[in-house]
């Protein structure tokens, strides 16, 4: 007897009772369901937490941290940029690295008419809005000449516009940041993302920057490079090469980006593993639904197992015609499950701006794992129904 | 054919055990039309189960066409019912989900006959025993005898050598049982198929060419008096 038959078999006895069969299969489907719901939200997080971090430049930040002597010698250390100009061209010497970005960021108050606000000041460099994937959403970005002749134009954020424009179009107006003035170029796009709250910021030309603030050193440097692994090296090498040329220890480092996303990747995955297993439980007592079910069917269908086994099914025959009946009960749940689990993950993440993640492996490990639960949870029945006595069940009222 | 020697069947009803069947030796043979009758309790029906190799017996041998199935396997039972034997039942015992044809499919779904195979034959059982516009009919659209048909066709679709009927007219009027009992005599004359009614009715008895008087677990001799005696 060959499994598509008693696979039609199967569909046919649980069509005979469809509303039984629907509110069985609910177990498995809100079980499933929630299963795909979790590991589709938690993946999807995760992954967005991942790219929020790295960025997708593949650039690593060097950072000054100074020792504890070093603090004690200089207690202003942190007032003074810790990248020098030769530090810039020392490190444009390492051949990993494909572009560097040096920026200073000072905070600066900035006033436009009557109104005033702190915001941070940033000199950058030409490179430093297409690596940082900054879009201009009104006016015009840098020119080159903006950044060879030092002009006093500059970029604001949008946070910016609202609060010192009311809202109103700023591009063309002049603004003053730490008492120079700056004519505004163009504004920022907002910020997309989770972690990108928007802030009050103002970017200037480097040039136009040092001339304002009266120091060419840098407070960020930012590098690229072609892959990960090379990355990684340059990062090294540059923060040797800092650490021997300001006779440091350990004072320059690079800021491992993928180890923090590899430790929130960590905790999201904790976090999908709890939820899920409690998803699991639900799934467990939609299995023992379905045990419960499928035995009362046993009963039910005495007479019929009696008929069968009288025309000549065996037992192991019986045993695969109510195993296979549990399994498509649990299949049907699982796949309705998915869809459940797939349509909530994806309305979920349309209200919540978080994506939703559906791989291919959590569909099938839902369709296999809700054909396993029907064969471990359809396995007591079945057998009950096996070792009837045929002669006993067909006499069965 | 069948050849039934000193079988017992014992069963334990607490702590007693209980002989329903005492020592019966009988003989049927291919192509014979037998009617098994006697009493209720008289272990009748139990005899039919042991032809039937739905029971075991408890001593004594059980050969089948020359097959000694008395130590067979639940698994080589199954079998030996499936090919060799046709049951027909009181209740029909019709699948009620199922249409006349499925019904009728049943056995050789079993005996792993192909698809379009069990269908041919399927219908032609079902058109032999006159039901050939009925086959897409499930059984609660069938009149008792017209379900009684089906259980027929379904019991000769296998081919068996052996029709078992137990009380096959027992839930049938008295007109339709004539016509399910001629459609046996028709079979066994036809086909030369081997029929055992078991029955209380002599009505039914008396198109059997040999009857057979079970009581107390023992064949009785047949004789015009002990015949009288049931009625």
């Amino acid at each position: 007897m060959s499994f598509m038959e008693n696979l039609l078999m199967a569909l046919n006895s649980l069509k005979a009772h469809k509303m039984r069969s629907i509110l069985t299969m609910l177990g498995i489907i809100i079980g499933v369901g929630a299963v795909i719901i979790v590991v589709a939200i938690g993946q999807g997080g995760e992954a967005m937490l991942k790219t929020q971090i790295t960025g997708p430049g593949n650039t690593v930040e060097l950072f000054y941290q100074p020792s504890d002597e070093e603090i004690r010698s200089n207690p202003n250390i942190f007032l003074v940029a810790p990248f020098k100009q030769e530090d810039i061209r020392a490190i444009e010497q390492i051949q990993e690295i494909k572009s560097i970005v040096a920026s200073s960021t000072q905070m600066s108050t900035v006033s436009y008419k009557q109104e005033t606000a702190d915001a941070s000041s940033t000199g950058i460099n030409q490179a430093y809005l297409k690596l940082n994937e900054m879009e201009v959403e009104k006016g015009r970005s840098f020119s080159t000449s903006d950044f060879l002749g030092g002009r006093r134009v500059g970029l604001v954020s949008h946070v910016i516009q609202e609060e010192l424009f009311k809202g109103d179009n700023p591009v063309g107006e002049v603004i003053k940041v730490a008492n120079q003035p700056i004519e505004i170029i163009g504004v920022l796009e907002k910020p997309t993302g989770l972690l990108s709250f928007g802030s009050m910021e103002v970017y200037l030309p480097f040039q136009t920057w040092r001339t304002i603030y009266g120091s060419s050193d840098f407070t960020q440097v930012t590098l690229q490079a072609e892959s990960s692994e090379q990355l990684q090296i340059a990062g090294k090498k540059a923060a040797k090469l800092l650490n021997n040329m300001h006779n440091t220890e350990d004072s320059y480092q690079v800021l491992n980006m993928e180890e923090i996303a590899a430790g929130i990747g960590q905790i999201t995955r904790i976090m999908t593993i709890i939820i899920g297993s409690i998803a699991g439980i639900s799934l467990f007592v939609g299995g023992i639904g379905v045990m419960n079910i499928m035995l009362v069917s046993v009963t039910e269908r005495t007479r019929e197992i009696g008929i069968r086994m009288a025309l000549g099914a065996t037992r192991g025959q019986v045993l695969t015609q109510f195993l296979i009946e549990s399994m498509t009960l649990t299949l049907i749940g699982g796949i309705l499950g998915i869809f459940l689990g797939w349509g909530t993950a994806s309305i979920v993440s349309f209200f919540a701006g978080w994506p939703s993640l559906i791989s291919w492996q959590v569909v099938l490990g839902g369709v296999v794992f809700s054909m396993v639960i029907g064969v471990v949870f359809g396995l007591l029945p079945a057998n009950k129904a096996s070792k009837l006595d045929p002669i006993e069940a067909l006499r069965y009222e | 054919m069948i050849h039934l020697e000193s079988i017992t069947k014992t069963y334990l009803l607490g702590k007693e055990s209980v002989n329903v069947l005492n020592n019966i030796s009988l003989r049927i043979e291919q192509g014979e039309f037998v009617a098994i009758m006697g009493p209720s309790g008289s272990g009748k029906s139990t005899l039919m189960n042991m032809i039937g190799c739905l029971d075991k017996p408890t001593t004594g041998t059980y050969n089948l066409s020359g097959e000694n199935v008395s130590h067979y396997s639940e698994n080589e039972l199954a079998r030996v019912r499936n090919q060799s034997i046709g049951f027909v039942f009181q209740q029909f015992h019709l699948l009620p989900r199922l249409s006349a044809l499925k019904n009728v499919e049943l056995p050789m779904i079993y005996a792993g006959v192909s698809k379009s195979e069990r269908q041919s034959r399927a219908e032609e059982a079902l058109i032999k025993v006159g039901l050939a516009d009925r086959m897409d009919h499930l059984p609660n659209a069938l009149s008792g005898g017209q379900k009684q048909r089906v259980a027929i066709a379904r019991a000769i679709v296998n081919k068996p050598k052996i029709i078992l009927a137990d009380e096959p007219t027992g839930a049938l009027d008295s007109k339709t049982s004539v016509a399910i009992m001629e459609q046996f005599r028709e079979l066994n004359q036809e086909e030369g198929v081997t029929i055992i009614v078991v029955t209380h009715e002599s009505e039914v008895a008396e198109y059997a060419k040999r009857t057979i008087f079970v009581r107390d677990g023992m064949i009785q001799a047949p004789s015009s008096s002990s015949k009288g005696a049931f009625e």
